[in-house]
């Protein structure tokens, strides 16, 4: 009654997705097709009441086609694209595709690829018009159920489909496509930056494309990707497909250009600048992309899309992350560039304050000043320069000072232990020329400050504010108070040792080994450093250096007064100047002695007359070893002039008469300890003058000898070593001063008491003994201390008490 | 020169005859007294004196043991005696109380410990210090007082001297360690 295969020709002319997957029916296009047979179709159809099934069944041959011959079509463009290491091993999309090799050609498959899926779902597209078409009346129920007549039903098949079958590698692929694209998009803005060079840029290979400039493509290329992306957006497969690669591509393009812009300037923002590109530049491309393709002019922010929107929130968060961990990775170099770094510094402010970053900062900060100043390649002074600088930089940061404390607690710790740091906080602060800490010491007021926050903390409560969070709670000391933090910088500096007064006892020493050394010294600049730490540390500490230097004021006066034609003693042979200083005053002097010879002596004795006769009731002690002496040497037909200390003097002066001396005889006259003098023999050794013919005995040399010129060198390097030989007794012979004030408390103890346990010596000594000195002694000190006299043989130890050796 | 004399004089001798009144005298406060004392032990410790020494006998630094070892050239040479000397609150307006602890066969020193010495008792001054309180003990020793003697015994036997280190030596080794 019908011809069922010329009806079937004609549902196949209709709809060609009925044809069978093998045809490859999905990418031909349906030809135009007669009204009549739709017609007949439809006649036949309805006359065999099966128009229902033949929808559904449309509908499944679509979707069967779409997944059995349209995404594995499309998948299989991007086969074997990907270089199989880049395949796994990168965890992160965008190392990925900076990797790849080979990106032009991967873009140019996307684009293949994604034509030809467009045209297969134009022509499933085309199905839909003519299904209502056959059926004339959209409405039946029935055919609500079926997939291909809701709205999207076809895009969201499609695109489950491709999702079901996503390779891993895709997400590269994508990346390459807009990587390409970023590049075209973005060559307007290369060009700006490029025009320097612009007479160079003729050969140069146009950034967009790759092609050499005259043959540059660009206009083409972005023509081809506005299509594309009018596709992928027509098919709604933007998002779903590209949404990650792309947010990895985008995170890719700002650390480039984080690095590359900000990179190692710290002395202006960035942060404007990097806020500006992101809209201008990745926001406007991410509305190229999502929209439509329109003409460029006519988009303004607010009609950017949603998933625009949603992006540029993301991307700003990221954007804030990235800058702000590469401005914490360069802190050190921002710190060590304090003050030009500060608009970098107040950068990083604006990003704290966005994200939380406090605890990855103090721990990268913590790490990098351990790497870089904390061992012992770096010279003290270069350490306490970092710390300055750090403490500045720091504090610009985060006033509370609780960043700062965290931070430089490692510093302090690591300062504590080396033994030259005061020495060099002193130098510092009093040295010639700008540095860090007398630039500090100069300011002076700053301490005020400091001190008054401490009332202020209760009387201007209401104004409280908790320590700001995010800070490690367990790294925290909470015994530091807020006075600490908000100190100033000397007493920062200062506070390393956390004393005062062994910061100002080795000013004192230092002080004096100054004055003793120069004896032409700038003593305006020493008592205006003075009346600076006056300032700072207050009058007691200081009582002492002001004596000092009063003594070295007055010693001018006496010995002018001496000297002076009334007072000279008769028949000197050489002048002495003396300084003379009050012992209770200055630090205790090492115990160096030396002998002087009679001649000499009598000088001296002759000076002390006219002193006693000048003062009256007073007299002096010589220290014989600190000082000057000019001599002149004639030796053969030499004469040498040099300023010596008074220990070499007094060796050469013995030469004079004998040209012989052994070490013992020398040592006995001159009173100076043979190994020390056989280093100040050295000396004149070096010069040529002596030489050690047989071990211990010194001979005059009165010919210049071949060896001097060689030594010459080394001689002068000698004799500096010993301007540095500081005069004064050093910490631990004062500390071994004290022990021995305990030792005689000890012994009077044991004396009278027989045997006691530590504990007990310990207990009384605190009772009796700490009035002396003032100084605390832990049982661990004493143990250890006691325990070198039993070594010794002055204590006997056993059964857990000591007693005295008879 | 003010002297400070202990009004209730006790005699001069006599074993258990020294009585301390304190409370006569101006009582002065503890703490002066202990600051003194510690200043009095620093400067002893700090001379470091050959033959005596004192130290606080615990905690309470008015009660002291104090060491001397016998003069030179005197038969008591090469021994030594502990004494105990007990401060008290009014010192150094008052003596302070000195006793043999090591017992010492001397005339002027009874078999309790007590010493009979002028400085101790009515020639007490305030300019007296451990140290020199010491330091006349240690000299008592080789110079006794036979004119009143607290041991009849060896104020007669000490004209003779050989026979007077005889006795003293065995009675220092019978005693030297109570």
């Amino acid at each position: 009654m019908c011809d069922f295969a010329a009806l079937w020709a004609d549902v196949v002319k209709i709809f060609p997705v009925l044809g069978g997957v093998n045809q490859a029916a999905a990418a031909v296009s349906a030809g135009p097709v007669d009204e009549k047979v739709f017609e007949n179709v439809r006649h036949h159809l309805t006359m065999f009441g099966g128009i229902d099934t033949f929808a559904a069944l449309v509908d499944l041959e679509i979707q069967s086609s779409i997944r059995k011959v349209l995404v594995p079509k499309f998948w299989k463009h991007f086969h074997g694209l990907v270089p199989p290491e880049l395949q796994s091993g990168f965890s992160d999309q965008a190392l990925a595709i900076e990797a790849l090799p080979d990106k032009n050609r991967l873009f140019t498959q996307f684009i293949e690829a994604v034509n030809e899926l467009h045209e297969g779902f134009q022509n499933l597209m085309q199905v839909k018009p003519r299904l209502i078409q056959l059926i004339g009346n959209a409405e039946r129920p029935a055919l609500r159920t079926v997939k291909l007549m809701q709205e999207d039903g076809i895009k969201n098949c499609m695109r489950d489909c491709l999702l079901a079958q996503l390779p891993p590698t895709f997400s590269v692929v994508v990346g390459a496509f807009y990587w390409v694209h970023f590049k075209l998009f973005t060559k307007a803005s290369h060009l700006a930056l490029t025009t320097v060079d612009s007479d160079v840029f003729d050969e140069l290979l146009c950034v967009g494309c790759n092609f050499d400039v005259e043959q540059c493509c660009c206009q083409k290329l972005t023509e081809m990707v506005n299509k594309t992306n009018t596709r992928l957006f027509e098919m709604n497969l933007t998002d779903r497909l590209t949404g990650s690669a792309l947010t990895a591509l985008i995170r890719l393009k700002i650390k480039e250009h984080i690095n590359d812009t900000c990179m190692g300037i710290f002395d202006r923002s960035h942060l404007k600048q990097l806020e500006t590109w992101l809209s201008d530049v990745i926001m406007s491309w991410l509305a190229n992309i999502f929209s439509e393709w329109k003409a460029k002019d006519c988009m303004s922010e607010d009609d950017a899309p949603a998933p625009v929107q949603s992006f540029k929130v993301k991307l700003t968060y990221y954007m804030y992350e990235t800058f702000a961990q590469s401005v914490i990775g360069q802190f050190f170099s921002i710190i060590i560039d304090y003050p030009d770094s500060i608009p970098a510094i107040d950068d990083l402010k604006i990003c704290m304050e966005k994200i939380d970053m406090r605890i990855y900062l103090t721990e990268s900060l913590r790490s990098s000043l351990e790497a870089r100043i904390l061992h012992p390649g770096v010279n003290t002074m270069d350490i306490l320069t970092g710390y300055v600088a750090a403490i500045k930089a720091i504090r610009h940061l985060d006033n509370t000072g609780v960043i700062l404390e965290m931070v430089t607690a490692p510093i302090k710790d690591y300062l504590r232990k080396r033994n030259d740091t005061v020495r060099r906080v002193v130098t510092g602060l009093t040295e010639e020329g700008p540095t860090d800490l007398s630039e500090e010491l100069a300011k002076g007021e700053a301490i005020k400050d400091g001190k008054d926050s401490g009332a202020d903390e209760f009387s201007n409560w209401e104004n409280w504010e908790p320590d700001p969070f995010g800070i490690d709670a367990s790294v925290m000391q909470y015994n530091s108070s807020r006075k600490m933090r908000s100190a100033d910088i000397i007493s920062m500096v200062v506070d390393i040792y956390g004393s005062k007064e062994l910061f100002m006892t080795e000013y004192r020493n230092l002080m004096a080994d100054r004055l003793l050394s120069q004896l032409d010294f700038n003593s305006e600049k020493e008592i205006r450093n003075l009346e600076l730490l006056k300032i700072r540390f207050g009058e007691s500490l200081l009582h002492s250096c002001e004596v000092m230097l009063k003594d070295v004021t007055d010693s001018k006066r006496i010995n002018a007064h001496i000297h002076g034609e009334s007072n000279r003693p008769e028949n000197q042979q050489f002048d002495i100047s003396s300084l003379i200083v009050s012992a209770q005053f200055w630090p205790s002097f090492n115990k160096e002695s030396l002998q002087l010879p009679e001649e000499i002596e009598t000088e001296f004795k002759k000076y002390t007359k006219a002193y006693e006769a000048y003062k009256g009731n007073r007299t002096l002690n010589w220290r014989t070893v600190t000082g000057r002496v000019n001599i002149e040497i004639e030796i053969g037909d030499r004469t040498m002039e040099m300023v010596v200390s008074p220990t070499l003097a007094v060796i050469i002066y013995h030469f004079q008469d004998k040209s012989e001396w052994t070490l013992e005889d020398l040592s006995a006259i001159t009173k100076v300890p043979q190994s020390a003098l056989r280093r100040r023999l050295s000396f004149w050794q070096n010069h040529g003058l002596i030489s050690e013919t047989t071990p211990g005995l010194f001979t005059l040399l009165e010919k210049e000898s071949e060896e001097k010129s060689q030594f010459e060198e080394m001689s002068l390097a000698e004799a500096d070593e010993e301007d540095l030989e500081s005069a004064m007794a050093s910490a631990s012979d004062q500390r071994e001063e004290e022990l021995q004030v305990f030792w005689s408390y000890i012994v009077g103890m044991l004396t009278n008491l027989d045997s006691m346990p530590i504990d007990r010596i310990h207990q009384m000594l605190k009772l009796f003994a700490s009035h002396s000195g003032g100084v605390e002694f832990t049982q661990d000190e004493l143990k250890h201390f006691l325990q070198r006299k039993v070594r010794e043989h002055k204590l006997i130890f056993s059964g857990g008490v000591y007693q005295l050796a008879k | 020169m003010a002297q400070n004399i202990s009004p209730e004089q006790s005699g001069g001798a006599g074993a258990g005859g020294t009585k301390h009144s304190d409370d006569s005298l101006p009582v002065k406060d503890n703490h002066a007294v202990s600051k003194r004392l510690h200043k009095e032990l620093m400067n002893l410790m700090m001379a470091n004196e050959k033959g005596i020494s004192a130290f606080p006998d615990g905690e309470n630094i008015f009660k002291w043991v104090g060491t001397i070892a016998g003069p030179l050239n005197t038969v008591y040479a090469g021994q030594t005696y502990r004494l105990s000397l007990d401060f008290p609150n009014s010192y150094p307006y008052a003596a302070p109380v000195v006793k043999f602890l090591t017992s010492c066969f001397h005339p002027n020193v009874d078999l309790q410990g007590a010493i009979c010495l002028d400085i101790l008792k009515d020639k007490w001054s305030a300019l007296y210090d451990v140290r020199t309180i010491l330091l006349s003990i240690q000299s008592l020793l080789g110079e006794p007082n036979n004119e009143s003697p607290l041991n009849a015994q060896a104020a007669m036997m000490w004209n003779d001297q050989k026979e007077y280190k005889k006795y003293l030596d065995v009675f220092y080794e019978k005693h030297k360690d109570t």
